[in-house]
């Protein structure tokens, strides 16, 4: 009896085991591939970055048009408070953005002027080494993404980020969009946003909206692999900052002083 | 019926007491623990429609009290397996009364754990998108793996060491016969199984205690991986397992003293468990000011700006008040409370692991948000105060589990019983063998 | 039977409870309600057959949705060689403007909630704004 009963036991136990083994397989086979399938060669051909000429920018005092185009097309939210601020670009002061350029002794007036920061759409991105669902990425052409449709809102790729530039959505933002852009998707409340490279209109062959919207042209954009770009131009034989370049993340926005 | 139960629980009746007496006393703890619960309850659901705005948390400072819970409670988590599988290999006979209970604060607090993450969530209803979508680059994926392997591994634990007395209820045969009959596994109590189940404890005391050390290792591995300010240390692992066994035995003190007191168990758990608890607590208190001490020196040779500022703000700037309070409680008030024999009595015991636990998390909490209030990027008026739904949700949470001890103390038994026995019958002759053995051998 | 009295009517209840779904609608005469999506009168075809739109659209939007996020790839080839841009705003929703007359329609009747109207807006509704 007792040997019967273990045998029984054993035999059952086997065959639950194996029906599992069918949809535990499929379970794991559906998901997808670890790196975003490859882009089309176009992308990985390209290195898209940005230039800041700061004394262009500074040429006009309380300009905001690349702040007022680029949220009005990303539908993002004014909520009016500091506390769940949203903001895809944003001027800072330059003492705030470049501590390690002391300026005490050069007679030089700008540590108060503000400059525009963004996300530096880094070349080795920390954001996306914490993100546990891949919901944000390095695309083949340099572009970190965010995948609204999978982030948890977590908010760990905004304690990965040196740099601050990722928000969060506290509530739901569609109340506070004055004007909703129709192409553009608004964002639900609990998930993550911030600068994409307006990768929707290069997409369309169309430049970044904060860039057509400067009218200093104090924004130049391009691919940085291509010398006759207009990044690439105005990075040409100047002086050259970059947002804390000693933590390796490799910005590839460039301001100009 | 009372005769039946003298015969077979002989002179530990007073064990069983509780599962079979219901006091007023009951009612009026069940009542209140549901209450806040329910309170808690009525907070997450106010913050799941609403969203995280109902929280004080901001742009700036956007991990808070939740995550603080999340380490603080998976922190506790350590001590089950502290008292019950180190306190087992180890041979320390006095474990037997309390390694029940310290093992069941483990599994308890755990949930809490990892329930503080996911009401933490933007979105919860995408939680398993971790799962789908796992990217095991994310220290998160590790201490998902780690923490559900620790849950499974300290239940079973608990499990195993419950089977002999479930087979001691379902011979009593009284209420719930037939479930205790389905959990006893047929129980007997032959010698060949009390070998088995030796064998079975001990293999995953061993398996349990290295789960335990990542457990707590890659909780902080989440601040540790980052590149920010008094997160990114190489010692935050040890760092954290060592705070971690710290509250976690400080809690099982606490809820030792609540066991004896609330169900008379004077006779089992004895002033000689909180001496001898009280000792390892007071080691363990001088290991965490070891490590903190460690921490900050460096930061403060190292001189980098960035970390001042955040290292400032703790010692003299806006959370100078908690820094101190917390550096107060978890070091100064204990340590002499411990070291001293004349106070490490229970009540000293108690007091300095009460002192000890809000300590803690307080340290959990000046661990996590003064670094959000200037990552690299100053930010100006970067404030934090907890809201309502915040603290309803912890006080929730902290009752949520009391709740939880209170019920499983009303279905099984909180002392060993079998372990009592097994010290009684068999470990007091085997103690004296194996002290004889350590000693010159006769000549003769 | 032991307990009859007590089981029977205890049954009966619960056959009761159960089947409440089934009789109520056919006492208030839902029971031949068939959901009429409004079609877009200018248009017509969709990006595949009708036939295969009603049963695989959601494995169609899921696949656009990965393809053009994740991938990159904004081009969807149909099944009769036409190119569409993979997009829910920009190509569905271009002739299907209004959530109401189209979606809702089966989506209620079944009861099947999505959260693509979280983000995505109707031309339509924002006119109402």
């Amino acid at each position: 009896m007792e040997l019967k009963r273990r045998g029984f036991l054993t035999i059952a136990g086997l065959t639950l085991l194996g029906l599992t083994a069918k949809p535990g397989w499929d379970i794991f086979s559906k998901v997808e591939l670890p790196e975003p399938s490859p882009t089309p060669e176009r992308l990985a051909k390209k290195k898209w970055g940005m230039a800041v000429d700061l004394k262009k920018c500074w040429s006009l005092e309380k300009c905001k048009d690349c702040i007022d185009a680029c949220h009005r097309i990303h539908n993002v939210p004014d909520l009016g408070t500091l506390k769940e601020e949203i903001k895809w670009i944003w001027p800072v002061p330059f003492e705030k953005v470049f501590p390690e350029h002391e300026l005490e002794y050069s007679g030089e007036d700008y540590h108060q002027k503000p400059v525009m920061v963004f996300c530096n759409q880094c070349d080795d991105p920390p954001c996306v080494k914490y993100c546990p669902t891949r919901a944000t990425w390095k695309r083949k052409d340099g572009i970190v993404m965010m995948d609204f449709h999978r982030c948890i809102g977590c908010r760990y790729c905004m304690a990965g980020c040196p740099y601050g530039s990722r928000s969060f959505n506290w509530r739901d933002p569609r109340p506070f969009i004055k004007k909703v852009h129709l192409e553009f998707p608004t964002r639900t409340k609990g998930v993550v946003e911030k600068c994409n490279f307006c990768e929707e209109r290069l997409n369309r062959n169309l430049l970044p909206a904060c860039v057509e919207a400067c009218k200093e042209k104090a924004l130049s954009f391009g691919d940085l692999k291509d010398p006759g770009s207009d990044v690439r131009r105005a990075l040409y034989h100047r002086t050259i900052y970059q947002r804390l370049p000693e933590l390796g993340t490799k910005p590839k926005v460039y301001y100009i002083l | 019926m009372t005769d039946k139960r003298e015969k077979i629980l002989g002179e530990d009746t007073v064990l069983f007491e509780h599962i079979y007496k219901t006091g007023k006393g009951f009612y009026i703890t069940v009542s209140i623990l549901g209450g806040l619960v329910l309170l808690g309850l009525y907070a997450y659901i106010t913050q799941y429609q609403e969203g995280l705005t109902v929280t004080g948390l901001s742009r700036q400072i956007f991990w808070g009290v939740y995550i603080t819970n999340f380490v603080f409670f998976i922190g506790i988590s350590h001590a089950g397996t502290f008292i019950s599988a180190v306190l087992r290999v180890l041979k320390a006979e006095w474990r037997r009364p309390i390694s029940r209970a310290s093992e069941l604060t483990t599994v308890f607090i755990l949930m809490f754990g990892v329930g503080s993450v996911l009401i933490d969530l933007g979105r919860p209803d995408r939680m398993l998108y971790a799962i789908r979508y796992a990217h095991f680059r994310s220290p998160l994926l590790w201490d998902i793996c780690s923490i559900t392997t620790y849950l499974t591994v300290s239940s079973i634990c608990l499990y195993l060491a419950l089977i002999p007395d479930i087979a001691l209820l379902r011979d009593l045969g009284e209420k719930r016969e037939w479930f205790y009959r389905i959990l006893s596994l047929g129980w007997t109590g032959t010698e060949s199984q009390h070998r088995r189940l030796d064998k079975a404890i001990t293999f995953m005391s061993i398996l349990v205690i290295p789960v335990m050390i990542t457990v707590h290792t890659v909780v902080s591995f989440v601040f540790a991986m980052t590149i920010q300010p008094l997160w990114h240390s190489a010692i935050f692992g040890p760092y954290f397992v060592v705070g971690a066994i710290f509250s976690g035995v400080a809690s099982v003190i606490v809820v030792m003293a609540i066991l004896r007191k609330a169900y008379h168990l004077e006779n089992y758990i004895k002033p000689i468990h909180f001496n001898n608890i009280g000792i390892f607590l007071m080691a363990m208190t001088l290991l965490w000011f070891y490590f903190t001490f460690a921490e900050y020196i460096t930061i403060v040779y190292g001189n980098e700006p960035i970390h001042m500022d955040i290292f400032w703000s703790k010692i003299s700037g806006k959370f100078a008040p908690l820094f101190w309070l917390h550096f107060v409680l978890c070091f100064i008030i204990p340590l002499p409370i411990l070291a001293i024999k004349k106070y490490r009595t229970i009540r000293g015991t108690v007091i300095a692991s009460i002192s000890i636990i809000l300590g803690m998390w307080l340290e959990r909490f000046v661990i996590i948000v003064p670094t959000l209030t200037r990552q690299r990027l100053p930010v100006e008026q970067a404030i934090y105060i907890p809201t309502w739904v915040e603290w309803s949700i912890f006080i929730g949470c902290i009752s949520l589990f009391m709740l939880l001890y209170v019920l499983f103390t009303k279905i099984f038994p909180i002392v060993p019983v079998w372990e009592i026995r097994e010290g009684r019958e068999k470990a007091v002759s085997q103690v004296g063998e194996r002290i004889r053995s350590y000693l010159p051998d006769d000549k003769g | 039977m032991y307990d009859g009295k007590k089981i029977i009517p205890g049954l009966l209840i619960f056959l009761g409870l159960v089947t409440y779904p089934f009789w109520h609608n056919g006492v208030s005469g839902k029971t031949g309600y068939v959901p009429k999506p409004k079609l877009p009168v200018d248009k017509k075809e969709c990006v595949e057959p009708k036939d295969y739109i009603r049963v695989n659209h959601k494995d169609l939007l899921d696949d656009w949705k990965s393809s053009a996020i994740r991938k990159g790839r904004r081009t969807y080839v149909a099944s009769n060689q036409k190119r569409y841009t993979m997009s829910l705003t920009r190509t569905c929703m271009q002739c299907h403007t209004d959530r109401a007359e189209f979606c809702d329609q089966c989506h209620k009747y079944a009861g099947v909630e999505n959260k693509c109207w979280d983000c995505h807006m109707f031309p339509k509704e924002i006119k109402k704004e």
